[in-house]
């Protein structure tokens, strides 16, 4: 019997961009796969060498447009430790707030999208109605649905307003995921499809450097944000399970949108707290780091994130280099997709919440 | 139809015209109405559906062209008919080219098998049941040559799938369509419909009796339309289009249309079968109360359409809500579905209507 | 058995709940969605004092000068804000259009006239 050497994209529905996969079928069954990456690289690391620091800053929302603010914290972070420029406590409330409804609003679209992939129609609009409140939030206060640019080096570039509007929604919303849940978590066919399929044994997973939802859902509590200076403060515990299998890895994002909505309450009482909004700015014309590297990471929506910094002490940095959670979830697909069937491929994908911009930069 | 039959040979013979003619005319006609009813019920299902999708999903559906949206499907008909034909590189020309006609016949000729009213039935042979099981598995042919003859790989897995997805949901449909003919000592689908007008009212139509085997034909239904659940020869996400990933234009369209023409079609089947074809619900007819004198005698049939046609369109609703709601199975859970649980299922029920007409015979005599 | 059909049921019944829900869909060219005071929309500029800032802060380079011609190339223009941010005097301003759909490529190509200053030399 001759395998049948099937091409996964580049343009494909299921495929969350441009994804290609090669892949070897005898029958459905699926015997290699070989993801080729590559098709959305737009060298948001050789940019950063051309380009000062505050030119650079916008740019790096696009890196992951669902998880924009994670990226432009990251650098804010990086040129804060380097120029040591302080923030003050509204702003590092303003800062978590913004992140976790980033994240929630990750989350949300992920679920949709992943039902989609599934082959349910619903919940996915029902999805992109909450996260448009999130969106519509971040309008109003940024400027921008996705590419928000609003952080800036030493605070944020303006106060923020309405806060009401936001609580209002945490309300809302855990109904709204209750709504989900009933739909899909313990329907018959849901769970055919995603229990016991695709396990991520959480050795492998460290060593494929998996991070984020998915290393939690293989049962490892590794969650950046505990050490985090800027979660400081905040009562929250990262959501652990140990199935290891696509149903958990959809389970724990639900959850963890619980968990956002409680660090987002404990950030909107810090902000009542501080009324004062005091900004840290510095010129923005010459921004020159001193020499040397820095590092810092924060915990994204798809993995842990990370941003290098190498500098010789001019305007732009000497290298500049990210570190991105799905890039190494795509690596994981030629080990967790051999010996799996077609659709079954699909929904594993899938469920590992891989993002194509994120994965080429 | 034979009383109208003889009125228009009579009148016929009247005028000197030959009877030939008048066979041949009595026949083509009806074809004709078919066709373009069928047409003009496509096109209100396909809006129906997309209707129906967007309320599920607080959206409003198609909202643009003419009033409410009611000219959308003919617009997209007509950009199909404008869309160029492309017969990809490598393609075995005559069978992709004969694939979406093949789909498309079996689908006129099912339609002319159902007794819309107590008089309109195009074809009423003694084994119209057997000879409409046989044609809804038409397709499958059709979708095979499709995905075959492509030369695309997502077009070929969906064309395979979809053949081994129709040997699994066959049976439990024959098991299932032979329990309604146990029950009504009939191969004939105008006999089975009578058949089901008892004292009773509602509750002597088959579904009640034969409620496992009702939602036994729902799901194979489903199954056999390779809609959502069972969607898995064109499933999006995985296979693009499936077997007409290829297809574009007027061939196509063919495929779309032949495609709601089934759903159509198996929709009326499953009422006549289980929700007893055009009896009126209430056990009488209305437009003999509302009209006197033969005005109302004329329009009974068009009320028993009416009637039919209600039926249909309920259970196309439960499809919709379906699609709306259900992820897609896995293709092996699929098949061992279908063996495992729907086949003694409804082996099960096949024994149990036995049992039912042997001993309680009387009611449903 | 008896669960798992309950769940089925379960989530057929919640989605038909949304049937009878008010559509969210927003018909565009009806109605409008709305924007805040901040939305970085089409770029504007009156009271330019030629010192440059925007230009160095542009990401894109779409922002040049010219004597006293002020252009926004809109082909290159990401609408980040930086300019309007970091503009010492806001004379640039983003405003709320976002409707900059257009037939011809010169529409994209925002000229504005810088007044008063023409002595001044630009650093």
């Amino acid at each position: 019997m001759t395998s049948l050497k099937l091409n996964l994209g580049p343009q494909h529905p299921s495929t969350h961009g441009v994804l290609r996969l090669i892949l070897e079928l005898e029958g459905e069954l699926i015997t290699r796969c070989e993801p080729d990456v590559g098709y959305l690289h737009r060298g948001m690391e050789k940019m950063a060498e051309k380009l000062s620091y505050i030119q650079y800053l916008p740019l790096v929302d696009r890196i992951d447009y669902l998880a924009g603010f994670f990226y432009s914290e990251l650098l804010c972070r990086n040129i804060e430790k380097a120029l040591s420029l302080e923030l003050s406590p509204r702003v590092k409330a303003i800062r978590v707030m913004l992140l976790e409804l980033n994240r929630i609003s990750s989350h949300l679209l992920w679920i949709g999208a992943f039902l989609m992939d599934l082959g349910a129609v619903s919940p996915f609009f029902y999805a992109f109605r909450e996260r448009e409140v999130i969106l519509k939030y971040f309008e109003k206060i940024s400027g921008q649905r996705m590419m928000n640019n609003y952080f800036v080096f030493g605070g944020v570039r303006n106060d923020i307003f309405d806060i009401e509007e936001i609580e209002r929604f945490l309300e809302i919303l855990p109904h709204k995921l209750d709504d989900y849940e009933s739909i899909i978590t313990d329907n018959l066919i849901f769970k055919k499809r995603t229990v016991g399929k695709g396990v991520l044994d959480p050795k492998i997973a460290l060593n494929f450097g998996i991070t984020g939802p998915n290393l939690r859902a293989s049962g490892v509590g590794y969650d950046t944000r505990k050490k985090d200076s800027l979660y400081e403060g905040f009562s929250f515990s990262p959501i652990v399970l140990g199935n290891q299998d696509s149903w958990t890895r959809y389970k724990i994002r639900i959850l963890e949108i619980h968990e956002s909505i409680r660090i987002i309450t404990q950030a909107i009482e810090k902000i009542k707290a501080n009324p004062e909004l005091n900004n840290n700015f510095i010129n923005p014309l010459n921004i020159v780091l001193p020499e040397g590297e820095y590092y810092s990471e924060i915990e994204a929506p798809r993995g842990v994130a990370s941003c290098y910094i190498k500098s010789d002490g001019k305007k732009s940095p000497y290298r500049l280099k990210w570190r991105t959670g799905s890039y190494y979830a795509v690596n994981l697909l030629r080990k967790l997709l051999v010996g799996e069937y077609l659709n079954d491929a699909i929904a594993i994908a899938g469920s590992l919440d891989i993002i194509l911009p994120e994965v080429d930069k | 139809m034979n009383y109208l039959y003889f009125l228009y040979i009579e009148f016929l013979a009247k005028h000197n015209i030959p009877k030939i003619f008048g066979d041949i005319t009595f026949y083509v006609i009806p074809a004709c109405i078919i066709f373009v009813a069928l047409i003009l019920v496509i096109l209100v299902l396909v809006l129906f559906e997309r209707k129906l999708l967007g309320w599920f999903t607080q959206r409003k559906g198609p909202n643009r062209v003419g009033f409410w949206g009611v000219l959308q499907t003919l617009a997209d008909a007509f950009k199909l008919l404008c869309k160029e034909n492309i017969t990809p590189i490598g393609a075995d020309r005559a069978v992709f080219n004969l694939a979406p006609i093949i789909m498309f016949l079996p689908v006129l000729i099912a339609l002319g098998l159902i007794p819309f009213s107590s008089e309109f039935t195009f074809m009423n042979f003694q084994t119209n049941v057997l000879i409409y099981v046989i044609l809804a598995t038409f397709p499958v042919l059709s979708i095979l040559l499709a995905g075959w003859a492509s030369n695309n790989k997502y077009s070929l897995i969906g064309g395979v799938r979809n053949v081994a997805q129709i040997l699994a949901y066959e049976l439990p449909i024959s098991f299932t369509v032979l329990s309604v003919i146990v029950l009504a000592s009939s191969m004939n689908l105008t006999q089975i419909t009578l058949a089901q007008s008892n004292q009773y009212g509602v509750l002597g139509w088959y579904w009640f009796p034969c409620i496992i085997g009702f939602g036994l034909m729902l799901i194979c239904t489903l199954a056999e339309l390779n809609r959502c659940p069972f969607d898995l020869p064109e499933a999006e996400s995985e296979l693009i289009a499936g077997y007409n990933t290829e297809y574009s234009g007027m061939r196509f369209a063919l495929f779309y249309l032949s495609e709601y023409g089934m759903l159509f079609a198996n929709s009326l089947f499953i009422s006549v079968l289980f929700l007893g074809g055009y009896l009126s619900p209430f056990g009488k007819y209305l437009s003999p109360i509302l009209f006197s004198g033969p005005v109302g005698n004329i329009l009974i049939y068009f009320e028993q359409a009416f009637w039919l046609f209600a039926k249909s369109f309920l259970i196309i609703f439960i499809f919709i809500w379906v699609r709306a709601t259900l992820p897609r199975l896995a293709s092996f859970d699929l098949l061992k579905f279908s063996w495992n649980i729907l086949l003694p299922l409804s082996i099960v029920n096949l024994l149990l209507m036995s049992l039912l007409k042997f001993f309680v015979g009387g009611v449903y005599a | 058995m008896l669960k798992e059909f309950y769940y089925m049921l379960l989530s057929f019944l919640t989605v038909f709940k949304h049937l009878f829900k008010r559509p969210v869909t927003l018909e565009y060219p009806e109605k409008k969605s709305e924007v805040g005071e901040r939305f970085r929309g089409k770029p504007y500029m009156k009271g330019c004092i030629k010192c440059g800032t925007c230009i160095k802060v542009c990401p894109a380079n779409a922002i040049k000068i010219e004597d006293n011609d002020f252009i926004f190339d809109m082909k290159k223009c990401i609408f980040c804000g930086n300019c309007s941010f970091y503009c010492p005097v806001k004379a640039i301003k983003m405003t709320q259009n976002y409707e900059l759909a257009t037939n011809d490529v010169n529409d994209l190509k925002l000229l504005y006239k810088i007044e008063g200053r023409e002595n001044e030399r630009l650093d």
